[in-house]
């Protein structure tokens, strides 16, 4: 396939994954505003801002406050991390992204697929933070997390299964993993910084990747922190699992005939392997898992640039001729 | 739906209703559906339409507004009817019409026999933009120069006239088929009772086409769509065409020539193009022979299409043969070449290069059409009738610095058809703009991408200056 095409694919799954993943995080903290201590909330919105490693406006947030400034404090985070249309990283940014790789691509995908994502789409533009807040902001975002999965079942039935559809699972898993590695960190360093109550950060964690189910079955109902990260990290059961997405990562690109160079695929392919035997092997051995999250995603963003050289920007001097 | 009050003008045709008021023949069974139909049953007819379209994204981009990057083609639901005798004298006219301009894309670029036989001037030739001197003396495979044509047609109470020949890149006939998916499925009784003619295998006609136009010996040609890219007005229907025919979307970064072929990057290397399928101007197509500062085309493309390597669909020069001045010049091209006279007329043309035109063009400017001869999409147009004082001082300033750029036609009264404005019909006028291909035989489709001024009396149809579409029905025998 044109490597323009496969790329545009592979971006449209990085950008929908970044915005449902962002969606999930801003779903979870304005369900916190109802009813969780000031700190919490505090630390929340650091958390996100940590995790997209962005600084947040204004000067950042501010911990001496009293109920009602956390508030007015959470409706301008909020408005700049969903509608704000100057942060790449918001929201509507990362969805208008993916939906316009989509537009480019809509020869690539099926008709379906892009009505599916184009009525999100248009949907979304319409709103802005003060038509979601006066109800309730956690709607929008779930409806938005519900889009995304309904366009990844549309694609899941209607998509052929050529490499572009490899393609776009690629960066979909890919990103998801560097999202997992990210947020493990921010909880890393907030549990470090806060540590007399871990408890709470870890349920929203639980909540995010949908495992408080899974940990119930495997541990006790008392919530021990390091029990949550190694559950999200290496359950290879719990479908958002670090694990999980690195090797969900690794088939993708197996299923990718070698691009013109053998040796650069098999390259992007080695990086992958790494990561992954980072996950499966050795984590549970090694103590410093901050350092070993950082391997995981140096690792990461080395299998990006691989691809990319492999696949996408490759010099044309010696590629073979079909 | 009520026709009461519906403005008729013995003056302009009518697309649906006689000057009594009578429906005509073949839009009589559309007539009598309208009239059963309540203003709340038509109006949803028409807010499925027009939310179809918003929801698929059918796009035509307008340039110099911002906000109008992915503006929704306004359509209208109320097909236009034309009855299967009115469209065989179409398809005879316009295939007569193609093989003169191929025969003179051939001469042009060849002997130039046109010319020596005094049959049109040298200089209207030689001095257009359009004539591209370094196509001289190409052979392009079976003579086809013009492999997809978009004529524009319009109807007055004497008959159908061609408005303009579009022989680069016509757009337009993914509005065809989008007009047609959604309308029939918004009238799917009449439509079935209708007996008409299908438009939505034209994809696999152009394939057709297309492959025949392949260089030789390549069995299973790839065929690429070069497109400007995603800003381009239209790239919705790059895309659209691209899906049609299975080929590739490529944009001129994609592309690269070597040892006189031309590749595409794919994801396993590089692999031959057989075709390329361009909606690239003339002058972006290949830096290495016309503009220089092209980032949208292939450099050493043209050098690969004169190997005979590779198609280049429509071939590059094929401009000269729709110039505005050129035009006038085509019923003798008929003549000249095929010994027959033209089926379809021409709309009077003055060329304002002959200076007793320019003073005839000048001293009538409120009651002309005035266009420069290199512009298109209704760009750069004067509409005497709707134009100030200021306007057409301005414009005469213009025509007298560079007389040659400017051609003058009468106003004409452009047929209507009924179109639903404010949940009422209201006649606007309209054109159309049948698609005809040619790689070794001609293909055509029953039906055309017709374009409705929707603002009440203008006479500007064009995408690009607020018009919208229609469906046209052509009727089986």
């Amino acid at each position: 396939m044109l490597s323009r095409s496969a790329q545009g694919l592979y971006w449209m799954g990085r950008y929908l994954e970044r915005a449902q993943h962002l969606c999930r995080l801003l779903q979870l903290q304005v369900e916190a505003l109802v009813d969780r201590p000031v700190r919490e909330i505090h630390l929340g919105w650091s958390r996100i801002y940590a995790t997209l490693n962005r600084q947040p406006p204004f000067g950042g947030i501010q911990f001496d406050r009293r109920d009602n400034y956390t508030l007015a404090d959470s409706y301008t985070l909020a408005g700049d991390l969903t509608f704000e249309r100057s942060n790449p990283d918001s929201v509507w940014s990362c969805f208008a992204q993916g939906r316009e790789n989509a537009r480019q691509m809509r020869h690539r995908i099926s008709a379906e697929m892009w009505i599916c994502l184009n009525l999100a789409y248009l949907k979304i533009q319409r709103l802005n933070i003060e038509d979601i807040w006066k109800t309730s902001p956690e709607n929008f975002y779930a409806e938005t997390v519900e889009d995304i999965h309904t366009f990844a079942g549309v694609a899941a039935t209607t998509m052929y299964r050529d490499e572009g559809w490899h393609f776009m699972q690629l960066g979909h898993h890919i990103e998801r993993a560097q999202h997992s590695v990210a947020l493990f960190l921010s909880q890393i360093a907030t549990a470090r910084l806060y540590p007399e109550s871990p408890e709470a950060d870890c349920a929203t964690l639980l909540r995010l990747y949908h495992a408080f189910d899974a940990y119930d079955r495997k541990h006790s109902v008392e919530i021990q922190p390091h029990q949550v990260l190694d559950l999200l990290a290496t359950d290879p059961l719990l479908p958002n699992s670090l694990c999980r997405s690195l090797d969900s990562a690794a088939a993708e690109l197996a299923a990718i005939a070698d691009g013109p160079s053998a040796a650069s695929s098999a390259a992007a392919s080695r990086l992958a392997g790494r990561a992954q035997a980072l996950v499966r092997h050795e984590w549970p051995d090694r103590k410093d898992r901050e350092a070993m999250l950082r391997q995981i995603d140096e690792h990461c963003r080395n299998f990006h640039d691989r691809i990319m050289t492999a696949y996408i920007d490759y010099s044309v001097e010696d590629a073979p001729v079909h | 739906m009520d026709f009461a009050g519906y403005d008729l003008d013995d003056g302009i045709y009518d697309e649906m209703l006689q000057p009594n008021g009578e429906p005509r023949e073949h839009s009589r069974l559309l007539y009598e559906t309208l009239c059963q139909l309540s203003s709340d049953e038509i109006g949803s007819i028409q807010e499925r339409v027009t939310r179809s379209f918003s929801n698929e994204g059918i796009s035509f981009t307008v340039y110099g507004d911002a906000e109008a990057n992915e503006r929704i083609i306004p359509v209208d639901c109320l097909p236009r009817i034309l009855p299967a005798v009115e469209w065989r004298h179409l398809e005879i006219g316009l295939t007569q019409r193609l093989t003169a301009l191929n025969r003179f894309l051939n001469d042009v670029y060849g002997k130039a026999r046109i010319i020596e036989d005094g049959v049109i001037p040298v200089d209207v030739v030689r001095g257009c933009p359009q004539y591209r001197s370094e196509m001289c003396g190409v052979t392009v495979p079976h003579g086809t120069w013009v492999a997809i044509c978009g004529t524009d047609l319009v109807r007055t109470n004497q008959g159908f006239v061609v408005l303009e020949d579009n022989l680069r890149v016509p757009s337009g006939v993914s509005y065809m088929i989008a007009n047609r998916k959604v309308v029939k499925t918004s009238l799917r009784r009449l439509y079935r009772s209708s007996r008409v003619r299908g438009v939505e295998h034209y994809g696999r006609l152009l394939q057709e086409t297309l492959r025949e136009l392949s260089p030789s010996g390549r069995n299973d040609p790839c065929i690429a769509l070069l497109t400007p890219g995603v800003y381009n007005s239209a790239f919705y229907e790059h895309m659209f065409l691209a899906r049609e025919i299975g080929a590739e979307l490529v944009e001129g970064r994609d592309l690269l020539v070597k040892d006189g072929f031309v590749y595409m990057r794919t994801t396993t290397g590089l692999r031959r193009v057989d075709v390329v399928y361009r909606r690239v101007d003339d002058d972006f197509l290949d830096p290495l022979v016309f503009r220089e500062d092209s980032l949208l085309g292939v450099p050493g493309l043209i050098h690969a299409y004169k190997l005979g390597n590779v198609a280049v669909v429509n071939a590059p020069g094929t401009g000269i043969a729709d110039d505005k001045s050129v035009y006038a010049y085509v019923p003798d091209m008929i003549r000249y070449y095929l010994g027959e006279e033209p089926i379809l007329g021409n709309v009077q043309t003055h060329l304002c290069r002959r200076p007793e035109e320019l003073e005839y063009t000048l001293d009538n400017l409120e009651n002309l059409v005035v266009k420069r001869v290199g512009e298109s999409g209704g760009y750069g147009m004067l509409v005497g009738p709707h134009s100030t004082p200021e306007e057409r001082e301005a414009y005469a300033r213009q025509m007298r610095a560079d007389p040659a750029d400017f051609i003058s036609q009468p106003v004409l009264p452009l047929s209507r058809a009924a179109c639903l404005i404010e949940g009422r019909p209201e006649p606007r006028h309209v054109d159309l703009r049948p698609f005809v291909l040619h790689g070794t035989r001609t293909r055509l489709v029953g039906g055309a991408f017709c374009r409705v001024a929707l603002r009440r009396g203008s006479l500007v149809v064009n995408s690009s200056q607020g018009g919208g579409g229609k469906d046209l029905w052509v009727l089986e025998d």
